[in-house]
């Protein structure tokens, strides 16, 4: 069989644009994101939306779609103040946070989306940044392993984004008073609020503060305090059990 | 065609295949369209009938990228849509039929380079795509499989769109936007000059999806097939091929270059009838 430019031309156009309407009628001719994130294909969460697909292109209101995560609750981790949270696209933080000194962006957002709902999310080798109301979110709210806490301590920072027409800092009136230093001594202080993913954060190993407790590490989030009344120990023994490995630590 | 006591005479021989260039004056002018359309939909002013699609969603390259993410995560690349791959199908399977033809007849950024290349040819006449020393040239060929297997690597491991930064068919219909890299700005410049003097040289050295389209030369249905018994050996068609394949040294193309756009073959520059031609069977 023998082809000249002409037939040539035809098929190809056929080809072309009949393979577009084909997929097109099998739904799979897509040219815009459908603001649903892939789920993920194998495991224990098999068929769950996977934030590690969120888009910049995404709504926090698009995000609330598909994780139970509101759209309030993404607006005040990266604190967005605006009349319609829903509506704010992710892809905007990057810009927003620009002046603030670290990358504050989509995958913030993915790893924020992921710990406050539980899912699967690797982070081995990256360095994503949280602006500290949303670690705070996350180690009040959700449940975490120790190691995502550390991690959280590691990469939650002092950042609040630029005051545009929908963001501002908390503080809508007088400027925030600038902050008293924080000597180490205090930073590292074991008080009745530390979590014991806190103490592993600080560089207390695992085995240590077993060997005080007498028992496996507490969940992360759980605090000495907790820990302490629930299992009949005395606090302040406790407290300066611990205090003294944070100081052995931080010297 | 006249036909004069009995016998076909050929009156009036194109010397090109017009219907190519006329299809590629069709998916130049559409590809900028939707490339503008784009930009005006982000103001808020696209032209309601037209895609209004970004360019890597109509860019079938984007489909080969995503492929190792999409099999080990089910996932896409960031900035690729199916679209992408719907496109990357349609183009493999042209392919596996008739050669690179998307790279032949569709491709814009060929399209711009042969543009350049009349001039080329202007200037310089039968010197014009011959500069490159052949040893040279023989070994240059083979650079754009490094580049696709660098660009498959690096997206892979980044989940990015990295060559984005380096592709000067999305600097071409992005250069006024502020998405496009100085590198693939400086990139597309270098390819527009290098145009004047060999033709289609993206295509020839660096473009990771010609790669991949250039290896269903080995196993494509029709070939270019050139009849012994006929042929004048006048070198017209290699002459001719924008590719610099030696089509007069060959009974079958089976160059991993060749981007069928047919302008080797009887129906354009060979002056004997049936005796290049785009075939499945056998000639002789």
């Amino acid at each position: 069989m023998t082809l000249t430019s002409k037939p040539l031309a035809f098929i190809l156009f056929i080809v072309m644009f009949g393979g577009i309407a084909v997929s097109s009628a099998l739904g799979w001719w897509q040219t815009e994101s459908t603001k649903v994130p892939a789920a993920y294909t194998e495991g224990e969460f098999a068929g769950q939306a996977n934030p590690a697909d969120i888009r910049g292109s995404y709504t926090f209101g698009d995000i609330s779609n598909s994780f139970d995560v509101g759209p309030e609750v993404l607006a005040q981790a990266f604190q967005i103040t605006s009349d319609d949270p829903a509506s704010f696209p992710v892809k905007d933080l990057e810009t927003l946070y620009l002046d603030s000194g670290y990358e504050i962006g989509t995958n913030s957002v993915r790893l924020f989306v992921a710990f406050y709902a539980g899912l699967p999310f690797d982070t081995t080798g990256q360095e994503i940044y949280l602006p500290k109301p949303a670690a705070d979110i996350l180690l009040e709210h959700a449940t975490l392993t120790p190691e995502q806490v550390t991690y959280l301590q590691t990469f939650a920072v002092d950042a609040a984004p630029a005051q545009g027409e929908e963001s501002a800092p908390e503080t809508e009136s007088a400027p925030p008073a600038p902050e008293a230093p924080v000597s180490s001594t205090e930073e590292y202080a074991v008080k009745g609020k530390t979590t014991f993913g806190e103490l592993a954060g600080w560089g207390v190993p695992q085995e240590v503060v077993e060997q005080i407790i007498g028992a496996p590490m507490p969940d992360a989030a759980m605090t000495a305090k907790d820990y302490a009344t629930a299992n009949g120990l005395d606090f302040e023994t406790l407290k300066t059990q611990l205090q003294a490995e944070v100081d052995k630590v931080k010297k | 065609m006249i036909m004069v006591f009995g016998k076909r005479i050929r009156l009036f021989r194109p010397r090109t295949i017009w219907i190519r260039r006329l299809v590629q004056w069709f998916f130049f002018l559409l590809i900028a369209l939707i490339a503008v359309n784009h930009t005006l939909a982000e103001s808020g002013s696209a032209i309601p009938v037209l895609s209004s699609a970004s360019l890597h969603a109509v860019c079938p390259f984007g489909g080969v990228e995503t492929l190792y993410t999409l099999v080990a995560s089910g996932l896409l690349v960031k900035k690729v849509h199916a679209s992408a791959l719907v496109l990357a199908g349609l183009s493999i399977l042209l392919a596996i039929f008739f050669g690179p033809v998307f790279c032949g007849w569709i491709c814009p950024l060929g399209t711009v380079q042969e543009w350049v290349g009349k001039l080329g040819r202007k200037l310089f006449r039968r010197r014009y795509n011959h500069f490159v020393p052949t040893k040279l040239d023989n070994i240059l060929r083979y650079a754009r499989y490094g580049i696709l297997i660098w660009v498959l690597y690096v997206t892979a491991t980044s989940g990015t769109l990295i060559f984005e930064a380096y592709d000067p068919y999305f600097a071409l219909f992005n250069f006024w936007s502020s998405e496009v890299a100085p590198t693939a700005l400086l990139i597309l410049g270098v390819t527009l000059v290098l145009s004047i003097f060999v033709e289609r040289p993206w295509c020839k050295y660096a473009c990771p999806y010609g790669a991949v389209l250039g290896l269903t030369n080995l196993f494509r249905v029709f070939s270019i097939k050139r009849a012994v018994s006929t042929c004048k050996a006048d070198g017209a068609c290699s002459i001719m091929c924008p590719m610099n394949i030696p089509v007069d040294n060959k009974t079958i193309v089976r160059d991993h270059q060749c981007i069928s756009c047919l302008e080797c073959t009887s129906e354009a520059i060979c002056p004997v009838a049936k005796t290049v031609v785009f075939t499945t069977g056998v000639v002789k």
